[in-house]
Protein backbone atom coordinates (compact mmCIF):
# COMPACT_ATOMS: atom_id res chain seq x y z
CA UNK A 1 0.00 0.00 0.00
CA UNK A 2 1.10 3.54 -0.82
CA UNK A 3 1.69 5.62 2.28
CA UNK A 4 -0.15 7.72 0.94
CA UNK A 5 -3.12 5.81 0.82
CA UNK A 6 -2.37 4.51 4.53
CA UNK A 7 -2.55 8.21 5.55
CA UNK A 8 -6.36 8.58 4.24
CA UNK A 9 -7.32 5.68 5.85
CA UNK A 10 -6.20 6.04 9.19
CA UNK A 11 -7.24 9.84 9.17
CA UNK A 12 -10.77 8.14 8.38
CA UNK A 13 -10.39 5.84 11.43
CA UNK A 14 -9.82 8.44 13.61
CA UNK A 15 -12.39 9.04 16.31
CA UNK A 16 -12.05 11.20 19.34
CA UNK A 17 -9.15 9.28 21.59
CA UNK A 18 -9.77 9.56 25.47
CA UNK A 19 -5.83 11.12 26.36
CA UNK A 20 -4.45 9.06 28.90
CA UNK A 21 -4.37 10.99 31.98
CA UNK A 22 0.02 11.20 33.28
CA UNK A 23 1.77 8.43 35.26
CA UNK A 24 1.11 9.47 38.60
CA UNK A 25 -2.96 9.60 38.29
CA UNK A 26 -2.98 6.33 36.61
CA UNK A 27 -0.99 5.11 39.06
CA UNK A 28 -3.44 6.48 41.77
CA UNK A 29 -6.20 4.80 40.02
CA UNK A 30 -4.59 1.58 39.85
CA UNK A 31 -4.23 1.52 43.57
CA UNK A 32 -7.96 3.01 43.85
CA UNK A 33 -8.57 -0.87 42.25
CA UNK A 34 -5.98 -2.90 44.23
CA UNK A 35 -6.08 -1.70 47.74
CA UNK A 36 -9.87 -2.33 48.16
CA UNK A 37 -9.59 -5.59 47.24
CA UNK A 38 -5.97 -6.21 48.88
CA UNK A 39 -7.58 -4.91 51.84
CA UNK A 40 -11.05 -7.16 51.77
CA UNK A 41 -8.45 -10.17 51.22
CA UNK A 42 -6.44 -8.85 54.50
CA UNK A 43 -9.87 -8.45 56.57
CA UNK A 44 -10.53 -12.29 55.78
CA UNK A 45 -7.48 -13.25 57.07
CA UNK A 46 -7.07 -11.10 59.97
CA UNK A 47 -10.12 -12.88 61.50
CA UNK A 48 -7.51 -15.45 62.09
CA UNK A 49 -5.12 -13.39 63.85
CA UNK A 50 -4.29 -10.07 66.06
CA UNK A 51 -2.62 -8.04 64.26
CA UNK A 52 -2.51 -5.50 67.37
CA UNK A 53 1.25 -6.46 68.56
CA UNK A 54 2.42 -6.14 64.88
CA UNK A 55 1.08 -2.66 64.63
CA UNK A 56 3.04 -1.13 66.86
CA UNK A 57 6.37 -2.75 65.69
CA UNK A 58 8.57 0.09 64.28
CA UNK A 59 9.71 -2.77 61.88
CA UNK A 60 6.86 -3.63 60.74
CA UNK A 61 6.07 0.23 60.18
CA UNK A 62 9.06 0.77 58.13
CA UNK A 63 8.65 -2.70 55.71
CA UNK A 64 5.34 -2.15 55.04
CA UNK A 65 6.08 1.96 54.25
CA UNK A 66 8.84 0.56 51.40
CA UNK A 67 6.73 -1.95 50.49
CA UNK A 68 3.64 0.26 49.50
CA UNK A 69 6.09 3.20 48.10
CA UNK A 70 7.91 0.10 45.68
CA UNK A 71 4.28 -0.35 44.61
CA UNK A 72 3.66 3.25 44.18
CA UNK A 73 6.58 3.79 42.57
CA UNK A 74 6.48 0.79 40.29
CA UNK A 75 3.34 1.42 39.19
CA UNK A 76 4.25 4.78 38.07
CA UNK A 77 7.51 3.56 36.47
CA UNK A 78 5.15 1.70 34.70
CA UNK A 79 2.42 3.43 33.57
CA UNK A 80 5.37 6.45 32.49
CA UNK A 81 7.37 3.73 30.42
CA UNK A 82 4.24 3.03 28.25
CA UNK A 83 4.41 7.34 27.52
CA UNK A 84 6.41 7.78 24.07
CA UNK A 85 9.38 10.32 25.12
CA UNK A 86 8.75 9.70 29.42
CA UNK A 87 12.22 10.56 30.93
CA UNK A 88 13.89 7.13 31.51
CA UNK A 89 16.15 8.25 34.55
CA UNK A 90 12.63 8.28 36.46
CA UNK A 91 12.10 4.42 35.62
CA UNK A 92 14.84 4.02 38.07
CA UNK A 93 12.52 5.62 40.96
CA UNK A 94 11.16 1.85 42.74
CA UNK A 95 15.01 1.22 43.33
CA UNK A 96 14.63 3.22 46.26
CA UNK A 97 12.11 1.98 48.17
CA UNK A 98 12.97 -1.72 47.11
CA UNK A 99 16.52 -1.07 48.76
CA UNK A 100 15.05 0.06 51.95
CA UNK A 101 12.55 -2.76 51.86
CA UNK A 102 15.19 -5.40 51.20
CA UNK A 103 17.25 -3.92 53.64
CA UNK A 104 14.75 -3.96 56.29
CA UNK A 105 14.21 -7.49 55.89
CA UNK A 106 18.10 -7.91 55.96
CA UNK A 107 18.04 -6.25 59.19
CA UNK A 108 15.37 -8.54 60.31
CA UNK A 109 17.39 -11.55 59.58
CA UNK A 110 20.51 -10.23 61.11
CA UNK A 111 18.61 -9.76 64.47
CA UNK A 112 17.32 -13.09 64.08
CA UNK A 113 20.80 -14.67 63.51
CA UNK A 114 22.37 -12.94 66.74
CA UNK A 115 19.24 -13.94 68.69
CA UNK A 116 18.42 -17.70 67.54
CA UNK A 117 21.83 -18.51 65.96
CA UNK A 118 21.77 -20.85 62.90
CA UNK A 119 18.15 -21.67 63.27
CA UNK A 120 16.55 -18.12 63.31
CA UNK A 121 17.99 -18.35 59.24
CA UNK A 122 16.35 -21.65 58.78
CA UNK A 123 13.94 -21.52 55.57
CA UNK A 124 11.08 -23.80 55.49
CA UNK A 125 8.51 -24.83 53.23
CA UNK A 126 5.42 -22.45 53.26
CA UNK A 127 3.60 -23.75 51.02
CA UNK A 128 -0.15 -22.42 52.80
CA UNK A 129 1.18 -19.40 51.60
CA UNK A 130 0.82 -19.54 47.87
CA UNK A 131 -2.94 -19.68 47.61
CA UNK A 132 -3.14 -16.42 49.72
CA UNK A 133 -0.19 -15.05 47.73
CA UNK A 134 -2.19 -16.01 44.33
CA UNK A 135 -6.00 -14.72 45.54
CA UNK A 136 -3.94 -11.03 46.90
CA UNK A 137 -2.44 -10.04 43.69
CA UNK A 138 -4.97 -11.59 40.85
CA UNK A 139 -7.03 -8.12 40.87
CA UNK A 140 -4.00 -5.75 40.99
CA UNK A 141 -2.39 -8.04 38.39
CA UNK A 142 -5.30 -7.87 35.63
CA UNK A 143 -5.88 -4.42 36.76
CA UNK A 144 -1.96 -3.54 35.51
CA UNK A 145 -2.01 -5.82 32.46
CA UNK A 146 -5.40 -4.02 31.11
CA UNK A 147 -3.79 -0.48 31.78
CA UNK A 148 -0.39 -1.04 30.97
CA UNK A 149 -2.04 -2.56 27.17
CA UNK A 150 -3.37 1.30 26.40
CA UNK A 151 0.13 2.46 26.55
CA UNK A 152 2.12 2.56 23.56
CA UNK A 153 4.75 -1.02 24.45
CA UNK A 154 8.36 0.80 23.96
CA UNK A 155 9.97 -1.50 26.26
CA UNK A 156 7.26 -3.96 26.89
CA UNK A 157 10.18 -6.07 29.13
CA UNK A 158 10.86 -3.37 31.34
CA UNK A 159 7.01 -1.94 31.53
CA UNK A 160 5.90 -5.54 32.65
CA UNK A 161 8.75 -5.91 34.95
CA UNK A 162 7.82 -2.74 36.81
CA UNK A 163 3.96 -3.65 36.67
CA UNK A 164 4.83 -7.40 38.29
CA UNK A 165 7.26 -5.59 40.66
CA UNK A 166 4.45 -3.17 41.57
CA UNK A 167 2.04 -6.22 42.13
CA UNK A 168 4.41 -8.03 44.00
CA UNK A 169 4.81 -5.51 46.69
CA UNK A 170 0.82 -4.57 47.03
CA UNK A 171 0.76 -8.09 47.51
CA UNK A 172 3.19 -8.16 50.58
CA UNK A 173 1.83 -5.36 51.74
CA UNK A 174 -1.70 -6.84 52.27
CA UNK A 175 0.23 -10.37 53.40
CA UNK A 176 2.84 -8.96 56.03
CA UNK A 177 -0.76 -7.55 58.39
CA UNK A 178 -1.11 -11.92 58.37
CA UNK A 179 2.42 -13.06 57.97
CA UNK A 180 4.63 -10.48 59.69
CA UNK A 181 5.18 -12.73 62.91
CA UNK A 182 7.05 -15.22 60.38
CA UNK A 183 10.77 -15.14 60.90
CA UNK A 184 12.61 -12.70 58.81
CA UNK A 185 14.74 -15.16 56.41
CA UNK A 186 10.83 -16.49 55.52
CA UNK A 187 10.33 -13.19 54.77
CA UNK A 188 13.88 -12.57 52.32
CA UNK A 189 13.10 -15.83 50.48
CA UNK A 190 9.09 -16.37 50.19
CA UNK A 191 8.15 -12.91 49.83
CA UNK A 192 11.35 -11.13 48.29
CA UNK A 193 11.50 -14.27 46.06
CA UNK A 194 8.25 -13.74 45.15
CA UNK A 195 8.61 -10.52 43.55
CA UNK A 196 11.88 -11.77 42.07
CA UNK A 197 10.03 -15.14 40.49
CA UNK A 198 7.38 -12.67 38.92
CA UNK A 199 9.28 -10.02 37.52
CA UNK A 200 11.37 -12.67 35.77
CA UNK A 201 8.51 -14.43 34.69
CA UNK A 202 7.14 -11.21 33.53
CA UNK A 203 10.31 -10.23 31.57
CA UNK A 204 10.38 -13.35 29.99
CA UNK A 205 6.37 -13.37 28.54
CA UNK A 206 6.60 -9.06 28.03
CA UNK A 207 6.15 -9.80 23.84
CA UNK A 208 3.20 -11.80 24.34
CA UNK A 209 1.46 -9.52 26.70
CA UNK A 210 2.40 -6.46 25.28
CA UNK A 211 3.41 -5.46 21.83
CA UNK A 212 2.44 -3.33 19.27
CA UNK A 213 -0.72 -5.26 17.44
CA UNK A 214 -0.12 -4.18 13.81
CA UNK A 215 3.43 -5.39 14.24
CA UNK A 216 2.09 -8.48 15.85
CA UNK A 217 -0.38 -8.85 12.71
CA UNK A 218 2.33 -8.25 10.24
CA UNK A 219 4.26 -11.65 11.38
CA UNK B 1 16.22 25.70 16.71
CA UNK B 2 13.53 28.35 16.07
CA UNK B 3 12.09 26.59 12.97
CA UNK B 4 12.00 23.39 15.32
CA UNK B 5 10.46 24.37 17.94
CA UNK B 6 7.59 26.32 15.22
CA UNK B 7 7.11 23.15 13.77
CA UNK B 8 7.01 21.43 16.98
CA UNK B 9 4.08 24.08 18.20
CA UNK B 10 2.16 23.34 14.64
CA UNK B 11 1.83 19.80 15.48
CA UNK B 12 0.87 19.85 19.22
CA UNK B 13 -1.81 22.34 17.66
CA UNK B 14 -2.49 20.04 14.94
CA UNK B 15 -2.60 17.08 17.42
CA UNK B 16 -4.53 18.29 19.45
CA UNK B 17 -7.08 18.28 16.79
CA UNK B 18 -6.68 15.43 16.15
CA UNK B 19 -7.28 13.96 19.22
CA UNK B 20 -10.50 15.93 19.26
CA UNK B 21 -11.52 13.92 16.23
CA UNK B 22 -10.61 16.07 13.65
CA UNK B 23 -9.65 14.31 10.76
CA UNK B 24 -8.00 16.79 8.47
CA UNK B 25 -5.72 17.76 10.91
CA UNK B 26 -4.87 14.56 11.75
CA UNK B 27 -4.16 13.65 8.33
CA UNK B 28 -1.95 16.79 8.22
CA UNK B 29 -0.42 15.31 11.26
CA UNK B 30 0.23 12.03 9.25
CA UNK B 31 1.89 13.66 6.46
CA UNK B 32 4.16 15.62 8.30
CA UNK B 33 4.80 12.60 10.46
CA UNK B 34 5.57 10.70 7.42
CA UNK B 35 8.48 13.09 6.01
CA UNK B 36 10.28 13.54 9.03
CA UNK B 37 10.24 9.66 9.64
CA UNK B 38 11.00 9.01 5.98
CA UNK B 39 14.52 11.62 6.89
CA UNK B 40 14.85 9.91 10.19
CA UNK B 41 15.15 6.53 8.49
CA UNK B 42 17.30 7.71 5.73
CA UNK B 43 20.00 9.18 8.02
CA UNK B 44 20.15 6.36 10.33
CA UNK B 45 19.60 3.22 7.56
CA UNK B 46 21.40 5.06 4.63
CA UNK B 47 21.49 1.53 2.63
CA UNK B 48 18.17 0.54 2.78
CA UNK B 49 16.00 -0.47 -0.40
CA UNK B 50 13.35 2.65 -1.03
CA UNK B 51 10.74 0.14 -0.57
CA UNK B 52 11.95 -0.89 2.80
CA UNK B 53 12.66 2.42 4.05
CA UNK B 54 8.69 3.29 3.58
CA UNK B 55 7.80 -0.18 5.16
CA UNK B 56 9.72 1.28 8.47
CA UNK B 57 7.54 4.53 7.28
CA UNK B 58 4.27 2.94 7.59
CA UNK B 59 5.13 1.16 10.88
CA UNK B 60 5.83 4.58 12.25
CA UNK B 61 2.61 5.62 11.32
CA UNK B 62 0.47 2.63 12.51
CA UNK B 63 2.72 3.06 15.86
CA UNK B 64 2.08 6.65 16.20
CA UNK B 65 -2.12 5.99 15.43
CA UNK B 66 -2.09 3.31 17.91
CA UNK B 67 -0.57 5.00 20.60
CA UNK B 68 -2.11 8.87 19.67
CA UNK B 69 -3.90 8.42 23.10
CA UNK B 70 -0.42 8.64 25.12
CA UNK B 71 -0.02 11.94 23.67
CA UNK B 72 -0.21 15.04 26.03
CA UNK B 73 -0.89 18.32 24.08
CA UNK B 74 0.60 19.91 27.34
CA UNK B 75 4.21 18.59 26.45
CA UNK B 76 5.93 18.83 22.91
CA UNK B 77 5.36 16.73 19.91
CA UNK B 78 8.95 15.85 18.63
CA UNK B 79 10.25 13.87 21.32
CA UNK B 80 6.59 11.90 21.84
CA UNK B 81 7.46 10.94 17.38
CA UNK B 82 11.32 10.56 18.16
CA UNK B 83 10.85 8.11 21.04
CA UNK B 84 8.66 6.23 19.09
CA UNK B 85 10.11 5.81 15.78
CA UNK B 86 13.38 5.02 17.27
CA UNK B 87 11.66 2.25 18.54
CA UNK B 88 10.31 0.99 15.39
CA UNK B 89 13.51 1.90 13.99
CA UNK B 90 15.05 -0.33 16.64
CA UNK B 91 12.51 -3.22 15.66
CA UNK B 92 13.23 -2.90 12.02
CA UNK B 93 16.75 -3.16 12.61
CA UNK B 94 16.42 -6.62 14.05
CA UNK B 95 14.11 -7.86 11.54
CA UNK B 96 16.31 -6.66 8.98
CA UNK B 97 19.13 -8.61 10.95
CA UNK B 98 17.26 -11.56 10.89
CA UNK B 99 16.17 -11.60 7.66
CA UNK B 100 19.55 -10.93 6.64
CA UNK B 101 21.19 -13.94 8.01
CA UNK B 102 18.61 -16.24 6.13
CA UNK B 103 19.19 -14.70 3.09
CA UNK B 104 22.37 -14.63 0.76
CA UNK B 105 22.68 -12.03 -1.51
CA UNK B 106 23.45 -13.49 -5.31
CA UNK B 107 24.50 -11.13 -8.28
CA UNK B 108 23.82 -14.39 -10.68
CA UNK B 109 20.57 -16.80 -10.28
CA UNK B 110 21.42 -20.16 -10.10
CA UNK B 111 20.06 -20.87 -13.89
CA UNK B 112 21.27 -24.62 -14.70
CA UNK B 113 19.19 -25.35 -18.27
CA UNK B 114 21.92 -23.83 -20.59
CA UNK B 115 24.97 -24.90 -18.60
CA UNK B 116 26.60 -27.65 -20.47
CA UNK B 117 27.35 -29.51 -17.49
CA UNK B 118 23.79 -30.05 -16.24
CA UNK B 119 22.81 -31.38 -19.49
CA UNK B 120 24.85 -34.72 -19.20
CA UNK B 121 22.53 -38.33 -18.68
CA UNK B 122 22.85 -38.84 -14.67
CA UNK B 123 21.43 -42.79 -15.52
CA UNK B 124 23.90 -43.60 -18.24
CA UNK B 125 24.26 -47.83 -18.08
CA UNK B 126 27.11 -47.69 -19.97
CA UNK B 127 28.08 -51.05 -21.66
CA UNK B 128 24.15 -52.37 -21.58
CA UNK B 129 25.98 -56.01 -22.96
CA UNK B 130 27.55 -56.47 -19.53
CA UNK B 131 24.63 -55.49 -17.72
CA UNK B 132 22.34 -57.81 -19.25
CA UNK B 133 25.17 -60.92 -19.08
CA UNK B 134 25.54 -59.51 -15.23
CA UNK B 135 21.67 -60.21 -14.53
CA UNK B 136 22.49 -63.59 -16.52
CA UNK B 137 24.31 -64.59 -14.04
CA UNK B 138 22.77 -63.81 -11.30
CA UNK B 139 20.49 -66.36 -9.27
CA UNK B 140 17.05 -67.35 -10.80
CA UNK B 141 15.47 -65.92 -7.36
CA UNK B 142 17.39 -62.20 -7.51
CA UNK B 143 17.03 -61.78 -11.06
CA UNK B 144 13.10 -62.46 -10.67
CA UNK B 145 13.01 -59.99 -7.67
CA UNK B 146 14.84 -56.95 -9.35
CA UNK B 147 12.75 -58.00 -12.72
CA UNK B 148 9.51 -57.50 -11.24
CA UNK B 149 10.45 -54.67 -8.56
CA UNK B 150 13.20 -52.60 -10.28
CA UNK B 151 12.19 -52.93 -13.68
CA UNK B 152 8.39 -53.67 -14.16
CA UNK B 153 8.34 -51.52 -11.04
CA UNK B 154 5.50 -53.53 -9.15
CA UNK B 155 4.99 -52.83 -5.72
CA UNK B 156 6.33 -55.59 -3.03
CA UNK B 157 2.93 -56.65 -2.25
CA UNK B 158 2.23 -57.10 -6.37
CA UNK B 159 5.69 -58.74 -6.78
CA UNK B 160 5.31 -61.07 -3.77
CA UNK B 161 1.86 -62.34 -5.33
CA UNK B 162 3.15 -62.79 -8.80
CA UNK B 163 6.62 -64.53 -7.10
CA UNK B 164 5.30 -66.40 -4.65
CA UNK B 165 7.91 -65.01 -2.67
CA UNK B 166 7.09 -63.04 0.64
CA UNK B 167 7.88 -59.24 1.14
CA UNK B 168 11.04 -60.08 3.23
CA UNK B 169 12.35 -62.30 0.81
CA UNK B 170 12.10 -59.74 -2.19
CA UNK B 171 13.22 -57.04 -0.55
CA UNK B 172 16.50 -59.35 0.57
CA UNK B 173 16.65 -60.90 -2.87
CA UNK B 174 16.46 -57.42 -4.24
CA UNK B 175 19.53 -55.62 -2.32
CA UNK B 176 21.61 -58.69 -2.88
CA UNK B 177 20.70 -58.61 -6.31
CA UNK B 178 21.68 -55.05 -6.72
CA UNK B 179 25.07 -55.51 -4.99
CA UNK B 180 25.94 -58.30 -7.01
CA UNK B 181 25.04 -56.23 -10.22
CA UNK B 182 27.42 -53.22 -8.91
CA UNK B 183 30.15 -55.56 -8.05
CA UNK B 184 29.60 -57.13 -11.94
CA UNK B 185 30.23 -53.65 -13.23
CA UNK B 186 32.09 -51.97 -11.23
CA UNK B 187 34.32 -54.55 -9.81
CA UNK B 188 33.32 -52.17 -6.66
CA UNK B 189 31.41 -53.95 -3.21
Amino acid sequence: METAELIKRLAADAPTVRRLPTPWLRAMFWLAIALPYVAAVVRGKLMMVDPSQTLADPRFMVEQAASFATALTAAFAAFGSVVPGFDRRLLLLPLGPLALWIASVGQGCLQDWLQFGADGLAIRPDWDCLPSATIIGIIPAIAMVVMLRKGAPLHPRMTLTLGALAVAAISNFGMQFFHFRDASIMMLFWHLGNVAVLSTLAAWIARYVLGWRHARAAR
Amino acid sequence: MHERSEQDGRLTALMRLGQDGDRGAYAAVLSEVAALSRQMVRRRFAFLQPQDIEDLVQDVLLSVHAARSTYDPGRPFLPWLTAIARNRMADGARRYARRAANEVVSDRLPETFPGEETNTLVDRYGDSEALAQAMADLPPGQRQAIELVKLRELSLKEASAVSGMSVGALKVAVHRGIAALRRALTGRC
